[in-house]
């Protein structure tokens, strides 16, 4: 798939295509994704799912359970393959896991025979980056998500909070373009959960990546995002997709308090507890 | 020989996972030693009970020996002694070996066959879970093989082998290895699904993948069934030793029970109990050492 393939095809995908190509570090187009169940039946996951994700997009994907989030996460990741459509990135087919699109799962997927440090550098040793470099950007990410004194101890001995902050590390470090994330709060307790949403947004503003967030809570969705995109249930389509734009104050826009308080932000809730609701 | 049916890696460890907290300490340090001295305890009432059964003479010492006796021949069994009282002949142990030696060549049995089933058995591990056909094609015979007892096959291993210590390894291996394979098949296949798109999508390729995810997240599996095989191991040892098994410490038990040399084939018996709980204790011992996380994800 070339280039001229791309922005030629620009005007099938739908209203959501918009800005230059290159912009566009992903594009979903015609996406459907169907399962064989164990009683021999074909469920349709997701149906007809189109939208672009632009780079340094922070996409917020809402809906209910088994709506089919993961499963579109899964395709972008490239551990499943769509039913029918495709997912371009820089104009190619998606033909597998890359480094180039991290994952933080739901659950943190951390090894428990290495340490923390050990456990940021896995994606650079496999890709082999030298030691010397390696300890340094682990070092970097451990002090960017708050576990500089954390680097010696082993996974199991860490909390629930700290075992996600690790990961999103981990992820951070194999310097992915793309960063998917599957529920990664949706475990914690609500002040860690506050906590870890402001220091994304941090690391988003601060390292300039692309974002592809799931998560089951409005707030968060709109919180986090730059764009909500609501998911339908059984099967799942796009119900809204949505900008986010709230004034945010330029000094701390990492603010909840702040974002909460305002009218635009109010709105945006009521109307996306709509969307899922309906 | 009907403990070959136990599944392989279903050994649940739970001593490991008790973690020291500060407020637990006292406890825990005042539960221990009650626990060692329960055991203490019934250690010495189960000795003095045997010994008043065999100082009011209620058994036959052939067939029940006294704790004294016992211990005699394990102490002459280790040591060099006249023939008899007053005679200038001195014979050292039995059989021309000390007891320790018997034991020591059964456990170099042991060691043998089990390292050999053990590289097997990872090796053919791997394998079998990573091609699917030729799972379906050996893994019939490797139950079927998991299936016998070892004393079935014992007397044709001696026609094809005969009966040296090649037939003895072969029997030890055949009955240390399919827990092995098992045991490993298991481990690879419950590796976490989300654990193996974690390293794929941080840049593993399959080699990397394998070397360092699959095989440390299956490693408690293989570990466990290793402990299972060397249980297999040490009770078939006595099997693999009836014939032509000098020095050996089952072959021992053996001959000296047919030799109506009772104090002796109940020490020998101790020494094989006591040996194979030393061996397990060690095994959980490098369990925990190598695999620390076990019950505490």
């Amino acid at each position: 798939m070339s280039d001229s393939d791309n922005i030629a095809s620009g005007s099938t995908t739908g209203d959501n295509t918009v800005g230059a190509a290159n912009d566009v570090a992903v594009d979903i187009r015609h996406v459907v994704k169907r399962f064989h169940t164990d009683r021999g039946e074909d469920v349709t996951a997701l149906n007809d799912i189109n939208f672009a994700i632009r780079r340094h997009d922070f996409i917020t994907v809402v809906g209910r359970s088994g709506c089919g989030k993961t499963t579109l996460l899964n395709m972008l990741a490239g551990f499943e393959k769509p039913t029918e459509g495709e997912i371009l990135i820089g104009g190619e087919k998606i033909a597998g896991p890359s480094p180039k699109r991290g994952v933080v799962f739901q659950k943190p997927q951390l090894y428990p025979w290495l340490n923390v440090q050990r456990n940021v550098e896995f994606g650079m040793k496999v890709q082999g980056v030298d030691a010397a470099s390696r300890a340094r950007t682990a070092k970097e990410y451990l002090h960017i998500v708050g576990l500089s004194d954390a680097a010696d101890r082993k996974p199991y001995e860490l909390s629930g909070g700290m075992q996600q902050r690790a990961q999103i590390a981990r992820v951070l470090a194999a310097d992915p373009d793309l960063v998917l994330m599957d529920e990664p709060f949706g475990a914690l307790d609500a002040l860690t959960r506050e906590n870890l949403q402001v220091e994304l947004r941090r690391i988003w503003q601060e390292k300039r990546k692309t974002v592809f967030f799931i998560t089951h809570s409005v707030d968060e969705a709109i919180f986090l995002g730059t764009r909500v995109i609501v998911l339908s249930s059984h099967p799942g389509t796009v119900l809204m997709d949505i900008p986010v734009d709230i004034p945010r104050d330029p000094e701390r826009p990492e603010d909840i308090e702040a974002v909460r308080s305002t009218r635009e932000y109010r709105e945006l809730v009521t109307r996306v507890d709509a969307a899922i609701h309906q | 020989m009907t403990a070959v049916s136990i599944p392989a890696g279903k050994v649940k460890e739970r001593i490991s996972s008790i973690a020291p907290e500060p407020g637990n300490n006292a406890v825990a340090r005042r539960k221990l030693p009650v626990g060692k001295a329960q055991g203490l305890v019934s250690l010495l009432v189960f000795v003095a009970a045997w010994w008043a059964v065999t100082a009011a003479k209620l058994v036959n010492p052939l067939y029940l020996p006294s704790p004294g006796a016992v211990w005699n021949a394990f102490v002459r069994a280790n040591t060099c002694n006249p023939i008899a009282a007053g005679s200038t002949r001195i014979v050292c142990g039995v059989q021309q070996y000390f007891l320790w030696q018997h034991l020591l060549m059964s456990l170099e049995r042991i060691g043998v066959g089990l390292a050999l089933s053990i590289v097997v058995g990872v090796v053919l591990g791997f394998v079998l879970s990573g091609v699917r056909w030729l799972n379906r094609l050996i893994m019939p015979y490797i139950n079927f093989v998991r299936a016998l007892p070892p004393l079935g096959y014992i007397g044709l291993l001696i026609v094809w082998f005969g009966i040296g210590d090649t037939t003895k390894i072969w029997l030890l291996f055949l009955a240390a290895f399919p827990p092995i394979v098992l045991a490993t098949i298991d481990g690879l296949k419950s590796v976490n699904r989300d654990r193996i798109n974690s390293a794929l999508s941080l840049g593993a390729n399959r080699a990397q993948l394998v070397a360092l995810v699959m095989f440390p997240s299956a490693l408690p599996s293989v570990l466990n069934g290793i402990r299972l095989a060397v249980g297999f191991a040490w009770t078939t040892v006595v099997a693999a030793e009836l014939n032509n098994g000098i020095p050996g410490i089952g072959a021992l038990a053996y001959l000296s029970g047919t030799e109506m040399n009772t104090p002796l084939t109940i020490a020998c018996i101790l020494v094989i109990g006591v040996a194979a709980l030393v061996l397990d204790g060690i095994i959980q011992l490098v369990i925990r050492v190598l695999t620390p996380w076990v019950g505490k994800e």
